[in-house]
C-alpha cells in the first residue's frame, strides 16, 4: 500500500506509518446532488517526516486532515492513527486520542484566552490529568524560545509568540503526530518563516511527525514531502521540494 | 434601519427567546397578581350582591371603634328594635343579625377554622326569613337553647353531620348543642373561609352577646317606597322609639341595601387588598430583579454584535441608527415578552386560586376576570421596563468605533472605571450617612432610603469586586477540579461586569433574606429574654386571637378552682377609644395577676387598679406627658365614656400601652376575651399531674393550647417565623429569577465562546470536562452573589436592629445557620442553572467552531 512511500534519504524499510487514510471518501448530500470532498484517497504519513498537503481551495486538503485527526468523520473508508481505526471510536475515546496522540496547530485562535502561555502549553496534559515529561516540556519551551513569556496571557503576546505557544502545546504531550492547518496563514512572512523553522527543528532535532495543510509554496518548501490534492483526490507527490518546484507544479493545476 | 433591526431579531431566534424569558418572568407575576386580585374582588362582589339582594335597608349602631389592623367594634343594639322596625309601614320582613365571636369544636376535639391568624370565626343568628342571608341546605332551622346550625364548610371540616353533638365556645363559655341543620351563604359553603355557628335569636343573643342585644337588623321592603325612603322611615321610627327609652345609650343609623352591600364589598376588598398589595410587592420585586437580567442580556448581545455594529458604522450608519436598531429590538422583545407574560399570568392566577382552595380558603365560584387595566398595565410596564433596561446597552452600542470592525478578535472590555468606584462608594457613604442619622435619632422612615442607597452602591461596585471575589471563591474549584476548575474560575472573572450583573438577582434576594433573618433572630432573642423574666407562672393557656374573640374569660376562673393550681389569671383585651383613636386596652384581674405575670409596676400596686383607674406604660406616659393623677377619657364600644384616673405606670409594654381592670366592663355589652390564661401550680404538684389536670379543664372548652413556660416562650418566639415565611417566599422568587438569569448569561457566554470551546474539544477536552467547566463557572457566579448578599444583609440587619434599639431590641444575633443554608442553596442554584447551558456547550461542533472567523 505504500504507494507514495518512497525513499526520502532513508531506506524504505526503516519507515513506520504514524497515520494513514485508506480508500477515504467524504460525501456531502445524497444522490445527484452529492458533493465529493474526498474521493477514494489512500495515503500514509511516516514517523519522523514533515509532510505538507497542498491544493487549491475546495480540493479537500483540510477535510482530509480533519478526518485523519479525528475531528471529522469519513463517509466511507478508514482513517487510522497508531494502528487504530478512528471510525470505531466513540466521542470520549476520540477525545482522549486527540489529547494523547495528536498535536494541533490552527491558523488562528489557538490559545485559551484565560490561561497563561505555560498553562496553554500544558493544556492537553492537564486535561488528561497527567504531568507529562517535564524534561521534554522544558526542551520544547527552549526550542521555541518562550522561557520568559510563560506567565503571560495570550492577549499580552504577539501573533508570532501566540503561534509559538501553539507549536509548543502541540509538542508538549509527545504526540504520535502533529496536524497543522495553515499555521502561518495569519502571520507576516518573517514571523511565518520563524514558526516554520521551529516546526522543521521539531522534526529534525526532536524526531516529531508533522502533517501541515497549506497553500503557500514557501511554507510547503519546509516539508520533506508534499501531497497535492485536487477535486478530492491525490494528484501528485513531491519529495524534497523547493518553492520554485512547488510553484511550477501548482501552475499545472490551472490548466 | 428598521428592517435591519427586524432581520437581526429574526436571525437570532434563540437570543430573542432568551431575552424575552427575562421579560416574561417579571410580567407574568405582575399580570398574575392583578388578575388574581380582580377575580377575587369580583367574585366576592358578586357573592355579596347575591346575599344582600333582598335586603333593602339595614339598621345598626352608629357607634363604632376602629382599632389597629382593621379591627372594628360596633355598639350593640336592643333586640326590641326588631319589633319597632317590623311595625314600620312598607316593611315586609325583618331578620335580626349578630356577628360575634364563636368557635366550633370539631368531632375530634380540635377547633374548626384558624386560630387568630386567618379568616374569623363567627357566631350568628339563623331566622327563617325572606331577608336571611343564609339558606338551610339540609336539616332544619335551630330552635331553642340547645340547637345549632353550621355553615357547610365548617361541618365538613369538623366531620359533623346533622344529629351530632357540637361544642361551641363563645364569650359566655363553652356549651354543647345538637347540630340540626347545615346552611350555605349564597352559593358558597362559607364566605371567604370564615366559620359560622348559627342559633335562634334568643340563644344567640344570650350566648354570644348579652341577653336582649343584637348587632343589626336586615330589612326587606314591600316595594311600595324606594329603598332610600324606606331607610328614612325606619330610621325615624327607631329614633322615636329610642327617645322614649331613657335607659338606652344606643345610637342608630339606617343604611339602604345598596349601601350595606357596597360597604361589605369594600370591607372584604380592603381585607383582600392587603393580600393584593403583598402579591403586588412580590411582583414588583420580581420585575425589578428581572430588569437586571434584561439589562444583562442586552449588554451581552451588544458586546457580541460589536463587530457587526462597527461594520454598519463603517459603511455609514449613524450612532443614532445603531442605538435605534437596538431599541427597536427592545420594543419587540418587550411586547412579545409581556404578551407571553400576560398569558403566563392567567395561569399563575389560576394556580393561586387552586393554592388558596387547597389551604382551605373557600373562594366563591366565578369566572376569571381579566381587567383591561391588567392587560394594559402588563404590556405597558413590561415594554417600558424592557426599553429602560436596554437603554444603556443601546447607547453603548451606538458609541462603537468603526475601527472595531477591523480588529481580528472581539475584545471583551474588562476594565472597570475609576468613576464606578467613586459612584459606588458615594452611594454607600450616602446610604450609611442616612442610616447613621436614623440611629442618631432621625425618623425610622428614612431607614428605607439609607438602605436603598447602600443597595445601589453595592450593585454599582459589583463589577469592581466581581473579579477578585470570583477568583477567590474559585480557588477551591481550581485546586480540586484541575484545569477545568482553573478555567471555570478564570471564566467567571474574565468579564466582571457580566458576572456582577448575573449575580445581582442572587445578591438582592440573599441580602433581603439575611437582613430579615438577622432581625428575626434578634427579635426572638428579645422575646425569650423578656418572657422568661415576666412570666411568673409555669403554665399558660394560649391563643393567637387578638382583637376579635379569644378564650372565654370563664376558663381562667375554672382553672383557678383546680386543687393543683395555686393561682390562675386571664389577661385579655378590650377595644376602646382614647383621644379619638381606637386602641386595644389590656384587661387584667388585679387581685390574681401578680402571682403569674410581672408588668414591672413602677411604685404602684395592682390593687390600685379599679374600675375607675388605669395604668399607663412608662414610655407612653413620657411620650404623651401623662403623670399620675391625670384623667384619661376612654370610650367603650357600648358608647359609654369612662373617666379613668392614671393610678400607676409600668415598664413592660409587650401587651400594650394601657392596663385596665376587667371590672370596668362588667354588666355591659362590651366584649372581652382572654388572649391567655397564666397559671402557677400549687407547691408540691409535679408537672405531669398538673398538666393532666389542666388539660381536662382546657379540653372542656376545646380551645387554647396548654403550654408550659418553655413551650410558651418558644411559641412566642416562633411567631416571628411567620415573618420569615414571607421572606422565604421572596427567597424562592429570587432563586427562580436568579436561575433564569444565570441560564441566560451562561448560554450567551457559550455562544460567544464557541471557538474557544471548539479548540478545547480539539485538543482533548471531553464532553464531561466541558460540562464541569460550565457548571463551576455557574457555581462561582452564584456564590459570588450569595457572598455579597450575605455581607450586605448582615450589615443591613445590624443597622436595622441598631436603629430599632428604642423598640427594645438590644442584641444582634448573627444568622449563622441561615448563612450556611444560603451558601448551600446558592451552590445548588449554580448547579441547576448550569444544566442546560453545559449541555449546549458539549454540542458545539468542533469544525464549524474552528472555521468561524
Amino acid at each position: 500500500m505504500r504507494k507514495f512511500g518512497l525513499t526520502v534519504g532513508m531506506s524504505s524499510n526503516t519507515l513506520t506509518v504514524a497515520a494513514s487514510a485508506k480508500n477515504a471518501y467524504k460525501i456531502y448530500g445524497e444522490g445527484d446532488e452529492a458533493v465529493y470532498a474526498l474521493r477514494d484517497v489512500s495515503v500514509d504519513f511516516y514517523t519522523g517526516q514533515f509532510t505538507a498537503i497542498m491544493g487549491p481551495s475546495g480540493s479537500g486538503k483540510s477535510t482530509l486532515m480533519h478526518c485523519i485527526a479525528g475531528l471529522d468523520e469519513l463517509s466511507k473508508g478508514s482513517a487510522i492513527i497508531d494502528d487504530v481505526d478512528l471510525s470505531t471510536m466513540k466521542d470520549k475515546a476520540l477525545t482522549e486520542l486527540r489529547r494523547e496522540k495528536i498535536g494541533f496547530i490552527f491558523q488562528s485562535f489557538n490559545l485559551v484566552p484565560t490561561l497563561t502561555a505555560d498553562e496553554n502549553i500544558r493544556l492537553p496534559l492537564m486535561l488528561g490529568n497527567s504531568k507529562g515529561n517535564e524534561e521534554w516540556i522544558q526542551t520544547v519551551i527552549n526550542t521555541v524560545h518562550l522561557q520568559d513569556r510563560l506567565t503571560h496571557r495570550p492577549s499580552e503576546l504577539s501573533g508570532g509568540q501566540q503561534q509559538r505557544v501553539a507549536v509548543a502545546r502541540a509538542l508538549a504531550s509527545e504526540p504520535r503526530i502533529i496536524f497543522a492547518d495553515e499555521p502561518t496563514g495569519n502571520l507576516d512572512s518573517t514571523t511565518g518563516a520563524e514558526i516554520l523553522s521551529f516546526m522543521r527543528k521539531a522534526v529534525d532535532d526532536l524526531g516529531q511527525t508533522i502533517v501541515m495543510v497549506t497553500h503557500d509554496p514557501v511554507a510547503a518548501a519546509y516539508a520533506d514531502r508534499i501531497i497535492f490534492l485536487a477535486d478530492g483526490a491525490i494528484v501528485h507527490e513531491m519529495l524534497e521540494p523547493t518553492a520554485e518546484r512547488v510553484l511550477d507544479q501548482m501552475k499545472t493545476f490551472g490548466k | 434601519m428598521f428592517r435591519i433591526a427586524l432581520k437581526g431579531i429574526l436571525g437570532r431566534k434563540a437570543r430573542l427567546v432568551l431575552t424575552s424569558l427575562a421579560v416574561i418572568i417579571g410580567t407574568a407575576f405582575l399580570a398574575g397578581t392583578s388578575i388574581f386580585s380582580a377575580t377575587l374582588n369580583s367574585t366576592f362582589d358578586n357573592l355579596f350582591t347575591d346575599v344582600f339582594k333582598s335586603v333593602d335597608a339595614y339598621v345598626r349602631s352608629s357607634q363604632v371603634i376602629e382599632a389597629d389592623f382593621g379591627a372594628e367594634e360596633r355598639q350593640r343594639i336592643p333586640v326590641s328594635l326588631v319589633d319597632v322596625v317590623a311595625g314600620v309601614p312598607g316593611v315586609k320582613a325583618t331578620a335580626a343579625d349578630i356577628q360575634a365571636f364563636a368557635r366550633i369544636i370539631g368531632k375530634d376535639g380540635t377547633p374548626v377554622g384558624s386560630d387568630g391568624a386567618g379568616p374569623p370565626t363567627f357566631g350568628g343568628i339563623y331566622e327563617k326569613s325572606f331577608v336571611s342571608l343564609w339558606t338551610i341546605e339540609s336539616g332544619k332551622a335551630p330552635v331553642g337553647p340547645n340547637e345549632v346550625v353550621l355553615d357547610k364548610a365548617s361541618a365538613e371540616t369538623g366531620k359533623l353531620v346533622v344529629g351530632d353533638k357540637v361544642k361551641v365556645v363563645a364569650q359566655a363559655g363553652s356549651r354543647e348543642f345538637t347540630l340540626v341543620g347545615i346552611a350555605s351563604y349564597g352559593d358558597v359553603r362559607s364566605p371567604g373561609g370564615a366559620t359560622f355557628a348559627l342559633f335562634d335569636l334568643p340563644t344567640a343573643s344570650e350566648f354570644l352577646v348579652k341577653p336582649g342585644f343584637i348587632d343589626a337588623i336586615n330589612i326587606a321592603g314591600d316595594g311600595s317606597v324606594s329603598d332610600v325612603a324606606l331607610a328614612q322611615r325606619v330610621n325615624d321610627a327607631v329614633l322615636k322609639s329610642l327617645s322614649e327609652d331613657k335607659n338606652t345609650t344606643a345610637k342608630i343609623e339606617t343604611l339602604t341595601g345598596a349601601q350595606i352591600t357596597k360597604e361589605t364589598q369594600d370591607q372584604i376588598g380592603s381585607a383582600l387588598s392587603f393580600f393584593g398589595i403583598l402579591l403586588q410587592t412580590f411582583s414588583f420585586i420580581a420585575l425589578g430583579v428581572g430588569c437586571f437580567v434584561i439589562y444583562n442580556v442586552f449588554s451581552i448581545s451588544a458586546a457580541q454584535r460589536l463587530r457587526e455594529n462597527a461594520l454598519l458604522r463603517a459603511i455609514g450608519a449613524s450612532k443614532k441608527q445603531i442605538t435605534r436598531a437596538m431599541l427597536i429590538e427592545a420594543i419587540v422583545v418587550g411586547i412579545f415578552g409581556s404578551a407571553v407574560g400576560l398569558v403566563g399570568g392567567i395561569g399563575l392566577s389560576r394556580g393561586l386560586t387552586a393554592l388558596l382552595n387547597a389551604v382551605g380558603i373557600d373562594l366563591p365560584s366565578g369566572g376569571l376576570v381579566i381587567p383591561t387595566n391588567a392587560i394594559v398595565q402588563t404590556l405597558v410596564i413590561g415594554t417600558m421596563v424592557t426599553i429602560a433596561s436596554a437603554w444603556l446597552p443601546a447607547r453603548r452600542a451606538g458609541k462603537v468605533s468603526p475601527l472595531e470592525a477591523m480588529r481580528s478578535t472581539a475584545i471583551e472590555i474588562i476594565e472597570t472605571g475609576r468613576k464606578r468606584i467613586y459612584w459606588g462608594l458615594g452611594f454607600i457613604a450616602a446610604g450609611f450617612a442616612v442610616v447613621s442619622a436614623v440611629i442618631a435619632g432621625a425618623s425610622n422612615s428614612y431607614l428605607g432610603i439609607g438602605i436603598l442607597g447602600v443597595f445601589i452602591g453595592t450593585i454599582v461596585l459589583g463589577p469592581v469586586m466581581a473579579r477578585p471575589v470570583a477568583l477567590f471563591l474559585g480557588r477551591p474549584a481550581a485546586r480540586f477540579r484541575g484545569v477545568t476548575g482553573t478555567m471555570a474560575r478564570q471564566n467567571s472573572a474574565r468579564n466582571p461586569k457580566r458576572t456582577a450583573r448575573t449575580a445581582s438577582p442572587v445578591l438582592i434576594g440573599v441580602a433581603l433574606v439575611v437582613a430579615v433573618t438577622a432581625l428575626a433572630a434578634s427579635i426572638k432573642g428579645q422575646i425569650n429574654e423578656v418572657f422568661t423574666q415576666q412570666l411568673k407562672g409555669n403554665f399558660v393557656v394560649n391563643t393567637n386571637n387578638r382583637g376579635f374573640g379569644g378564650l372565654s374569660p370563664s376558663l381562667a376562673l375554672d382553672i383557678a378552682q383546680l386543687p393543683e393550681v395555686q393561682q390562675a389569671s386571664g389577661i385579655g383585651t378590650i377595644t376602646g377609644k382614647i383621644d379619638g383613636k381606637g386602641q386595644f386596652l389590656t384587661s387584667i384581674s388585679p387581685d390574681t395577676v401578680a402571682a403569674v405575670w410581672d408588668f414591672g409596676l413602677i411604685n404602684s400596686q395592682y390593687s390600685a387598679l379599679t374600675k375607675d383607674t388605669i395604668f399607663v406604660a412608662e414610655k407612653k406616659a413620657l411620650n404623651k406627658n401623662i403623670v399620675l393623677g391625670d384623667k384619661i377619657s376612654v370610650v367603650l364600644s357600648d358608647a359609654s365614656v369612662r373617666e379613668l384616673t392614671v393610678a400607676g405606670l409600668y415598664k413592660q409594654d409587650q401587651f400594650g400601652n394601657y392596663l385596665v381592670s376587667k371590672e370596668i366592663i362588667q354588666g355591659t355589652t362590651v366584649p372581652s376575651f382572654d388572649i391567655g390564661v397564666y397559671i402557677r401550680t400549687a407547691p408540691g404538684v409535679n408537672e405531669s399531674t398538673a398538666r393532666a389536670a389542666l388539660q381536662v379543664a382546657v379540653d372542656k372548652y376545646g380551645q387554647g393550647d396548654l403550654l408550659n413556660k418553655q413551650e410558651y416562650i418558644d411559641k412566642n418566639s416562633g411567631n416571628v417565623n411567620q415573618l420569615l415565611g414571607l421572606i422565604y417566599g421572596l427567597l424562592f422568587l429570587s432563586i427562580i429569577i436568579s436561575i433564569i438569569g444565570i441560564i441566560i448569561t451562561l448560554l450567551l457566554s457559550v455562544f460567544e465562546r464557541q471557538r474557544e470551546l471548539g479548540l478545547l474539544r480539539a485538543v482533548g477536552m471531553t464532553q464531561s470536562q466541558v460540562r464541569t467547566t460550565v457548571r463551576w463557572e455557574s457555581i462561582i457566579t452564584s456564590l459570588f452573589g450569595a457572598v455579597m448578599g450575605i455581607l450586605l444583609g448582615i450589615g443591613l440587619g445590624w443597622v436595622i436592629v441598631f436603629a430599632l434599639k428604642d423598640q427594645g431590641l438590644t442584641t444582634f444575633s448573627l444568622p449563622i445557620g441561615s448563612t450556611i443554608v444560603i451558601m448551600l442553596l446558592s451552590f445548588v442554584v449554580g448547579v441547576l442553572a448550569a444544566v442546560y447551558p453545559a449541555w449546549r456547550a458539549t454540542k458545539v461542533d468542533i469544525l464549524s467552531a474552528l472555521n468561524t472567523n
